[in-house]
């Protein structure tokens, strides 16, 4: 796959809610034990809805599609991990303004527009153990991907921000939670992966499933 | 619970269609969402002032949307934050080629999603401006973490002014700024409030129980304890206020006395005139006293107190002047 049109946005972030389905229960027992417990039914309930959602919000312009169907998907999943992920896909949007086609390097530009977006909308910054510390890591990756290779594919680019997303997750085991409920149960952190941040790679894995195809 | 209602999923929708079939001469909702809540008053060329957030409040937010205050307000349902995409709709709305300012309270669903509203009407080329209201002395320590109380009717007011002589959005967002710099609020809860979808009270309060410090949301306060008498609650509740915001002898204020929602405008009388004979005997000038409802937390008894000082002359104008909403009229 070289670029990814406008009209199969729907299916591209299909697959990314085929893996929030297919995760589900396992994202929402993490977050039971760290948080609210629901970060599973957020996940798919908000990714699931993204597909028609874009539909019904498509213009010739990729950006602008995407910034739009993001904001309309905060209606649907208005949590806190709801809001910071419809945040990503907006400002991750806001990166590809103008353009029509989703290809390598604007995947790129894509990725590392999300992961702002979530820093920016959370307040959070890398190391407070959050999706950021996933998000960051893999737009560092996808980034270094494209300079080595300007002419790297789109499926090079996901490879390696899954990999980064995955080194972020672990890296997440050794950091002390600042945000949220998590950080309540701060003592109960060490050694395990931050939910949040799972997420990110999940979404991630989506994306690179479709690619892959 | 009991409450005159139908289904309490439809508290906040119900209320609405009340409202724009009261007064729908003033106002009317768009995008085909009643929570998307605006002026029908719009006026080209003037700063458009939004506000936003959960309904349980009124007057707060929404009845200070008129006449000489505020062009629109995003509505979300029972204590919660409307949706980026509502204020986004408001915003589009109401805009009348002066830019926006964004004037709500400090709690965090509501700063995302105005930031996110704010994000996209700047990728059209429409500027916004955000100020929070953050003016709950006992929620915070630190300035910027305080709750947006009912100390917020002061920065609509000067923010309200200043739009409505045509300022800028720089002018107005001063205004608002100068409001919130010298606005102090302490409230104080009797009984709790239902949310009508959960169905009973999130905390219990004894039968000679209060809640010093409480939030609009029944968020904890900094001691439950018997009930104390309305000096008492004066006197405390000015010294917190006093020693956050020192005033002199000499100093101007005006006073707000908020009722929580089931208080009696009798007993707020009576704290006023108690608020009011201590900062006499501080040499303390009460330039204008407001006594009523200006945020609710729906069933809740209790009050707050707010201070605000009277900064200059032009903030004294701003004050003074009329305005007139469909839940608030000042003449």
């Amino acid at each position: 796959m070289t670029e990814i049109a406008i009209n199969d946005l729907p299916s591209f972030f299909q697959s990314v809610a085929d893996e929030f389905t297919k995760r589900k229960d396992e994202l929402c027992e993490m977050d039971a034990n760290m948080g609210d417990g629901d970060l599973g039914l957020t996940m798919s309930k908000g990714f699931s809805a993204l597909p028609d959602i874009i539909k019904a919000n498509s213009t010739d312009d990729l950006g602008m599609t995407l910034v739009k169907s993001g904001m309309k998907m905060a209606s649907v999943v208005p949590s806190t991990m709801g809001t910071l992920m419809s945040s990503g896909v907006m400002t991750g949007g806001m990166a590809l303004k103008g353009k029509t086609v989703l290809d390598a390097s604007s995947l790129v530009l894509f990725i590392r527009g999300f992961a702002d977006g979530i820093q920016k909308r959370g307040k959070c910054k890398r190391g407070d153990r959050t999706i950021l510390d996933a998000m960051a890591s893999a737009a560092d990756k996808a980034e270094a991907a494209i300079s080595a290779d300007p002419q790297a594919t789109m499926k090079a680019i996901i490879d390696k921000a899954v990999e980064g997303a995955a080194e972020g997750v672990e890296a997440t085991k050794e950091m002390t939670p600042v945000f949220g409920k998590a950080a309540v149960f701060a003592a109960k952190a060490k050694g395990v992966p931050d939910q949040g941040a799972t997420a990110a790679l999940y979404m991630l894995k989506g994306m690179q499933d479709y690619i892959s195809k | 619970m009991k409450k005159i209602i139908n289904k309490p999923e439809d508290y906040t929708d119900d209320m609405l269609r009340g409202i724009y079939t009261a007064h729908g001469n003033d106002v009317h909702c768009t995008a085909d969402d009643l929570r998307c809540y605006c002026t029908s008053h719009k006026k080209e060329g003037k700063v458009a002032i939004i506000t936003g957030g959960g309904t349980g409040h009124l007057p707060l937010f929404l009845g200070y949307v008129g006449e000489g205050l505020l062009d629109g307000c995003g509505v979300g349902g029972v204590f919660q934050s409307p949706s980026a995409e509502q204020i986004y709709n408001v915003a589009k709305e109401v805009e009348a080629g002066a830019g926006i300012l964004f004037l709500y309270g400090n709690y965090t669903g509501d700063i995302m999603n105005f930031d996110m509203a704010s994000e996209l009407l700047a990728m059209e080329g429409i500027e916004t401006k955000s100020i929070v209201g953050a003016d709950d002395v006992n929620s915070n320590a630190d300035y910027d973490k305080r709750r947006g109380v009912a100390g917020i009717f002061f920065m609509y007011k000067c923010a309200g002014a200043k739009a409505a002589e045509m300022g800028t959005l720089d002018e107005v967002l001063a205004a608002a700024q100068k409001a919130k710099d010298n606005t102090r609020t302490v409230g104080f809860a009797l009984t709790p409030c239902i949310i009508p979808e959960v169905g009973h009270s999130n905390f219990t309060l004894a039968e000679n129980e209060m809640a010093m410090g409480m939030g609009i949301h029944g968020e904890p306060g900094i001691w439950n304890g018997p009930v104390k008498t309305s000096k008492e609650l004066a006197e405390e509740s000015l010294d917190t206020i006093l020693k956050d915001m020192p005033l002199t002898n000499g100093d101007e204020v005006c006073v707000l006395i908020n009722g929580l929602g089931a208080t009696s405008q009798e007993e707020l009388y009576i704290l006023s005139g108690d608020v009011a004979s201590i900062l006499k005997e501080k040499g303390i000038k009460v330039y204008r006293t407001f006594v009523g409802e200006y945020a609710t937390s729906m069933e809740m008894a209790g009050a707050s107190i707010s201070i605000c000082k009277i900064a200059d002359e032009e903030m004294r104008g701003q004050i003074d002047k009329p305005v007139h909403t469909p839940f608030y009229c000042q003449v």
